[in-house]
């Protein structure tokens, strides 16, 4: 029997001494204390709640897809018909130093002691608790840092390449009080590890559009975890829609730290084939008169598994809280498999919370309803998969991102539709 | 030679036989109304005639325009001209009405070997036909049947058989549900209908609708049987007397 991986043996030149290249003072502590987390929780795998639907240890165990060195080729950038400036890091590294109007970049692979005030107080503070964010602070060799003054109107394109067979990233968001952005976030790693650690800091008023895009990778063992801090009257709406991968999990904890701070959260899962792809997210009502929305659309056909948990906190005193959580998933494969787990905790009197979740195949009436009109088959449940897959899209707001998201979703039907019987 | 010719038609539902051999005929130009109390068969009957799954006919037949279509899918079967209205029309989150009746429309006109509607077309098409019936646009942008009342789902079962001009209709229980405004503007659609090329198949457990759409024949069924045939006359008969009364004058 082999030995399991553990955190030391699957990143060994990670977990040497550092040697001279020490971290800024204010920074190696949370470095420090990062990777002993990480060495003390090890890498998740499914007797972990958080993993139960995602063994990533065993992901990483089974022909490793942690080469030296890869060049696979590269998937679409799905959002290449967009306006905006575009942010391009190569493993986890910054390429392009350009920064648009209104944006301060920070490269993170130059972390010294005289980084900005927004970059000191908030990175490693604001994702914390997650192992594999523990992991992707302490072992980066870089990563991208902007601060959102107002005013700036065209999105940011933030898209990831990868070479290396294991790439440890990190991405810190500031969006100053009142200003706005649109980030829309990409992956052209089709193999290897990406082990991404997401940072957004939302100051009061401030509106962040965050769309996550990311195509089918076979080969790819993709995990991202996110941390999000809302404070009063400032709204986040993220729209996570995935082919899936080896193996896939997007990991979102929103903290409404704020009176009125909304979180909306919309995403559709594609996946044939054997991938997996799995949307985690816990979102805590912090404060009074916070509002969220979850709406996840999943469809997995073939030998597939598709996983959404959603784990939604009332704090207590966080009164006339409203939180609205919906998944539903459509199986379309004999043998794939789709697991939704809704929770909820309420410590608070007077909140509202409504959650809901399904699992089905097309519905029979519907499909009769529409062959009886002259519709053929095929075609009927080509319609109902899209109109499945609508109810979700259709909470981006900017037209030309549904289009793209739509364009994105067309292109992973296929794999799907071939699966169904 | 009829429009539409029912032969001895048995149909088992999950193993159970619900029609016991039904025999029916309407010709060309003709409204028959068949009436019937809970559990006679007469939903069954239109799901056979539309061909559903899992309504396996096991012995008999269903001539249509003299060929036999108990081997057709149901699309095969629209695309010749057959329709249904259904007593629910059912509720399509994520498809729009106009998406929905573009592609239905389309579909047909593919199967017959017709030229498709560009999608201009068929709106100006769609619009004109929905605004005869107080389908208001408004509507046809949303998704199909969701969040529509009884009335606007029914009304919009007419607006597509105006649209597709089906050589026979079968209309059940169109009258559920309705109140008596949205019953006469669902009546007067389906009465603007009424052509000698065409038949019309109408489904009710009331004698009501029949008020307003006055039917060539009338059967009643019971048991998965036709048991008594009449004129008009015989629909009032049955308000009279009770489905117990007309059952037993039968026997």
């Amino acid at each position: 029997m082999s030995a399991r991986v553990t955190a030391e043996n699957l990143f060994p030149q990670e977990f040497e001494p550092h040697g001279e290249i020490l971290s800024p003072s204010w920074f190696e502590p949370r470095r420090v204390k990062a990777l002993r987390d990480f060495r003390a929780s090890g890498i998740p795998h499914r007797r972990i709640e958080e993993w139960k639907y995602s063994d990533l240890r065993n992901a990483l165990e089974s022909p490793s897809p942690v080469a030296p060195a890869i060049a696979g080729p590269a998937s679409p950038d799905p959002f290449s018909a967009l306006a905006g400036a575009r942010l391009v890091t190569r493993d986890g590294c910054l390429q392009s130093h350009a920064a648009p109007a209104g944006v301060e970049l920070f490269d993170l692979s130059a972390l010294n002691e005289t980084a900005p005030d927004w970059v000191t107080q908030n990175l490693g503070e604001v994702l914390t608790g997650a192992s594999m964010g523990q992991a992707s602070l302490a072992l980066m060799r870089g990563g991208v840092a902007m601060c959102i003054a107002r005013g700036i109107s065209e999105p940011i394109h933030l898209r990831f390449l990868q070479n290396a067979g294991a790439v440890h990233g990190r991405v810190l968001i500031v969006v100053e009080e009142g200003a706005s952005l649109v980030l829309l976030e990409s992956h052209a790693g089709v193999l290897g590890l990406t082990n991404l650690g997401l940072e957004f800091v939302l100051q009061p008023n401030a509106q962040v559009t965050h769309i996550r895009l990311a195509g089918a990778a076979p080969e790819a063992v993709q995990v991202e975890e996110i941390g999000i801090r809302v404070a009063r009257d400032a709204r986040y709406r993220g729209h996570f829609s995935q082919g899936g991968a080896k193996l896939s999990r997007v990991e979102l904890a929103i903290a409404l730290d704020g009176g009125s701070a909304e979180a909306e959260l919309s995403g559709a899962t594609v996946l044939g084939g054997k991938l997996h792809a799995d949307v985690t997210t816990h979102i805590s009502h912090a404060a009074g008169k916070t509002t969220s929305r979850q709406l996840f659309k999943l469809i997995a056909g073939g030998n597939s598994r598709a996983a959404y948990q959603g784990r939604i906190t009332v704090c207590k005193g966080a009164d006339g809280s409203d939180s609205r959580q919906t998944a539903k998933a459509l199986l379309l494969g004999a043998r794939a498999e789709a697991d939704l787990k809704p929770e909820l905790e309420i410590l608070a009197d007077d909140v509202k919370c409504a959650h809901g979740a399904a699992v089905g195949d097309l519905d029979a009436d519907s499909l009769f309803y529409l062959c009886s009109r002259g519709i053929p088959e095929a075609e009927a449940r080509t319609l109902l998969i899209r109109g499945f897959l609508e109810e979700a899209v259709a909470e981006i707001e900017r037209e030309d991102v549904r289009g793209a998201v739509w364009h994105f979703l067309e292109n992973a039907l296929p794999s799907v539709l071939e699966a169904a019987p | 030679m009829s429009l539409l010719e029912i032969e001895n038609l048995r149909v088992s539902v999950q193993g159970r036989e619900i029609l016991k051999g039904l025999s029916l005929a309407i010709r060309a130009g003709e409204v028959h109304a068949i009436m019937g109390p809970n559990g006679s068969g007469k939903s069954t009957l239109s799901y056979a005639l539309a061909g559903r799954e899992g309504y396996e006919i096991t012995s008999g037949q269903i001539l249509y325009r003299g060929e036999d279509v108990t081997a057709l899918a149901p699309e095969e079967r629209a695309a010749r001209g057959m329709f249904l209205a259904l007593q629910y029309p059912v509720e399509i989150p994520g498809v729009t009405t106009m998406n929905f009746l573009k592609a239905a429309l389309n579909a047909q006109r593919r199967a017959r070997g017709e030229k498709e509607l560009d999608a201009m077309s068929v709106l100006r098409l769609v619009r004109d036909t929905a605004a005869a019936l107080k389908v208001p646009e408004q509507m046809l942008r949303r998704a199909l049947n969701v969040g529509f009342s009884g009335g606007e789902k029914k009304r919009l079962e007419i607006v597509q058989m105006a649209l597709f001009k089906p050589m026979l209709a079968i209309l059940d229980e169109t009258d559920s549900g309705l109140d008596i405004d949205a019953l006469k503007l669902v009546a007067d659609g389906v009465n603007a209908l009424r052509a000698p090329d065409r038949a019309m198949l109408v489904i009710t457990h009331y004698q009501r609708l029949l008020t307003y759409i006055v039917p060539d024949r009338v059967h009643v069924m019971a048991d998965g049987r036709i048991v008594a045939e009449g004129g008009k006359e015989l629909a009032l008969e049955l308000e009279a007397k009770g489905y117990a009364g007309i059952a037993k004058d039968a026997a």
